[in-house]
C-alpha cells in the first residue's frame, strides 16, 4: 500500500501545478475557517438589519461545541478545488499516456486505481486534520469557559468531514476516467451539482424519499448546514448513520465504477 | 532452447476490423525477434496485448510458459510506439519511478543511463530532450529491471541516420548479452542487420515466419556485364539461365535451382568471353517481404 502512494506522489511532487493547488487548497481552508468573525463582520456591514438584528458578537461561531461543526460544514464547501487537483492528475496519465506505460512498466490495474485512491485517502485525511487543528486552537481562544463534559460534542463531524471529501474526491476520479479529457471533466465536476439539483427539483413532489440517496446530496448530507441554529432554529447537530452508510455505498460504487472502466479498457 | 513466448490462436478485434487474426507464434531465449508488418498491420496491437494494455478478444498467451501477470511483465522491458514519459520530471526522475513500479533498485540508474549516453542530460526536464534522447531514454528504462526479454516498437521511428546507427549499435550490445529481443519494425534493412528470425504480418494474418538467414536462399540473381554484343543470346545459352533482363546496361541473369555464378563465370570463360561485371546477388529482406507481401493478397 505504501508503495502504491509512494509511486503517485512522486509522479505529483515534481508537479507544479500540483504544489499551486494544494497551496491554494490547504491556504484558503486554513484562512477560511479561521476568518469567520471577519466574516460576520462583514454580513453586519452589507447586509441592512443583520447588525440590528443580531449581535454578531453573541453568535458564538468559534464556541465550543459549535465551532466542530460550523467549521467541517464550511470546509465542505472547498473540497471542490483538490478535486480538480485529482481530475488532472487522472487526465494527465491519460493526457501522457503514461497510464499505459505504468501498466507495461509492471503495474496492475488495480494497483495503478489505487496509487490514485491512497492519494485521496491522504488529501482526506490531511483536509480533516487541518480542519480539526483549526477548530481546536479557534475554540480554544474564542469560548469563554471550557467545559469538558461537552467541549467535544459534535467532534464525530470530523469523520464524516473525512468521508465527504474522500468521497467527492473518488467521485472526481471516476469522472476523470471515464472522460479521460481533463477539461471535459473538470466542467461535468462542476455542473454536476447543477444537473442533480435539476433532477432532484424535478422528481420532489412525486418521490421525496428518494432525494437522500442522490450521490451528491448524500455526500451534503454527511455534515448538515449548522448556521441556522443561529436564527433559532432546529438543526440537525449530529452524523446521521443513514447518511454515513448512503455515502459510503456511494463511494464504494465511485471507484468501483472506475475500476471496471479501467480493467475493461484498451489503455 | 527455452521458449520465452508461445502465443496461441491470439485474436484482437476492434468493431469489424480484425487488428490481429488468430496469431501463432514462439519465441525461443536468445532470438532476436523481427516482427515485420506496414502500417496497420498489428504489431503494435499483438505487443499490446502481449504487455497487457489491450485485452484480447480470443486465445492467450504464454510468457516462460505461465500465463501473463504483472509480475511476469516486471521482467520484460517494453517500449512501445513512442517513449512514453512525464514530461515535467527529469530524465533521472521518470527512471526512479520506473524502478519503483518495476520494482527494482534505483542502483540500475547510472548504469542505463550510461549505456545510452544519455548521463550529462539526467537532470534536464524529459520535455526538453531531442526525439533521438527520447527515444534512448525509452530504451534505458527498458533495461532497468536488467530484462531478460526487451520489447521494442519502431524503436528507430523518426531518428536520423546518425540515431538510427546509435539506437542500432544499442540493441546490438544487447543481444550480445543474450537477452531475447522482440523487435517490430517496418524498416526492413533493420531487422535484417539486427534479428535472428522474424515474422511477417500483414492486415493482422502472419503471412510469414522463419530465420533471417533463410532469405537469400532460393533462387539466385547474378549480374552480368561483358563487351560483347550478343551477351544476351550467349546468356540465353546457358543452361543454368531462367531469363535475362537488362537492367541499368547490366544484364540480370536469373538463374535455375541449382546453379551459382561460378558456373556461370565458368561458362563466359569457355565460350570465350571476360566478363567485365559480374556479382552474385543475395536477395534482400526487401525484396523477399515484398514479394511474400503480393503473394498473401
Amino acid at each position: 500500500m505504501l508503495q502504491l502512494l509512494k509511486i503517485d506522489l512522486k509522479k505529483l511532487t515534481s508537479y507544479r501545478t500540483f504544489w499551486i493547488i494544494c497551496g491554494l487548497y490547504f491556504i484558503t481552508l486554513l484562512m477560511t475557517t479561521a476568518s469567520g468573525m471577519e466574516f460576520l463582520k462583514w454580513l453586519a456591514r452589507t447586509v441592512e438589519g443583520f447588525g440590528q438584528s443580531i449581535n454578531i458578537n453573541r453568535i458564538p461561531l468559534y464556541h465550543f461545541p459549535d465551532v466542530w461543526q460550523n467549521l467541517a460544514w464550511s470546509s465542505g464547501l472547498l473540497k471542490i478545488m483538490i478535486a480538480i487537483m485529482v481530475v488532472i492528475s487522472i487526465t494527465n496519465e491519460y493526457a501522457y499516456r503514461t497510464i499505459r506505460q505504468n501498466i507495461i512498466d509492471g503495474l496492475s490495474r488495480k494497483e495503478f486505481l489505487l496509487s490514485k485512491v491512497y492519494t485521496n485517502l491522504l488529501l482526506s485525511l490531511l483536509s480533516m486534520v487541518l480542519v480539526f487543528l483549526v477548530a481546536l486552537v479557534t475554540g480554544l481562544i474564542y469560548s469563554s469557559h471550557l467545559n469538558i463534559d461537552y467541549m467535544f460534542d459534535g467532534v464525530e463531524f470530523y469523520p464524516a468531514y473525512f468521508l465527504e471529501v474522500f468521497a467527492f474526491l473518488s467521485f472526481a476520479l471516476m469522472l476523470g476516467i471515464l472522460v479521460q479529457r481533463s477539461g471535459l471533466s473538470i466542467i461535468l465536476l462542476l455542473n454536476s451539482y447543477l444537473i442533480e439539483l435539476i433532477i432532484k427539483e424535478n422528481i420532489d413532489d412525486y418521490v421525496p424519499w428518494l432525494i437522500k440517496f442522490f450521490p451528491l446530496e448524500s455526500i451534503m448530507n454527511l455534515v448538515p448546514m449548522p448556521f441556522a441554529r443561529y436564527a433559532f432554529q432546529q438543526i440537525q447537530d449530529s452524523v446521521s448513520l443513514q447518511a454515513v452508510a448512503i455515502a459510503l455505498v456511494w463511494t464504494f460504487l465511485f471507484n468501483y465504477f472506475s475500476y471496471w472502466r479501467l480493467k475493461k479498457a484498451d489503455l | 532452447m527455452n521458449t520465452v513466448l508461445a502465443i496461441q490462436d491470439l485474436s484482437k478485434h476492434f468493431g469489424k476490423i480484425r487488428a490481429v487474426n488468430n496469431l501463432n507464434l514462439t519465441v525461443e531465449a536468445g532470438q532476436v525477434f523481427g516482427m515485420l508488418g506496414p502500417n496497420g498491420s498489428g504489431k503494435t496491437t499483438t505487443l499490446g496485448m502481449l504487455m497487457g494494455v489491450t485485452n484480447p478478444t480470443a486465445g492467450k498467451f504464454l510468457w516462460f510458459g505461465e500465463e501473463p501477470t504483472p509480475n511476469v511483465r516486471r521482467k520484460i522491458g517494453a517500449v512501445l510506439e513512442h517513449p512514453i514519459f512525464y514530461p515535467y520530471l527529469s530524465g533521472q526522475k521518470n527512471l526512479e519511478l520506473n524502478a519503483m513500479i518495476k520494482e527494482c533498485p534505483a542502483e540500475n540508474i547510472p548504469r542505463v543511463l550510461d549505456l545510452v549516453e544519455l548521463t550529462e542530460r539526467k537532470d534536464d526536464k524529459y520535455k526538453t530532450y531531442s526525439l533521438g534522447m527520447k527515444q534512448r531514454l525509452a530504451i534505458a528504462s527498458a533495461l532497468l529491471n536488467d530484462p531478460t526479454v526487451l520489447i521494442l516498437d519502431e524503436p528507430t521511428n523518426g531518428l536520423d541516420p546518425m540515431g538510427i546507427a546509435e539506437i542500432r549499435e544499442i540493441i546490438k550490445k544487447i543481444a550480445a548479452h543474450g537477452k531475447t529481443i522482440i523487435l517490430a519494425s517496418h524498416l526492413l534493412d533493420e531487422v535484417q542487420k539486427v534479428c535472428t528470425h522474424f515474422a511477417i504480418l500483414k492486415k493482422g494474418n502472419m503471412v510469414y515466419s522463419g530465420p533471417v538467414d533463410d532469405v537469400g536462399k532460393g533462387l539466385e540473381t547474378v549480374e552480368v556485364n561483358a563487351d560483347v554484343e550478343n551477351l544476351n543470346e550467349i546468356l540465353l545459352t546457358f543452361p543454368g539461365t531462367s531469363s535475362v533482363n537488362l537492367e541499368n546496361g547490366v544484364y540480370q541473369v536469373t538463374m535455375r535451382e541449382g546453379y551459382h555464378g561460378k558456373a556461370l563465370n565458368s561458362f563466359l570463360f569457355e565460350s570465350g568471353i571476360v566478363a567485365s561485371h559480374l556479382v552474385t546477388k543475395k536477395k534482400s529482406l526487401e525484396k523477399q517481404f515484398l514479394e511474400i507481401l503480393s503473394d498473401a493478397r
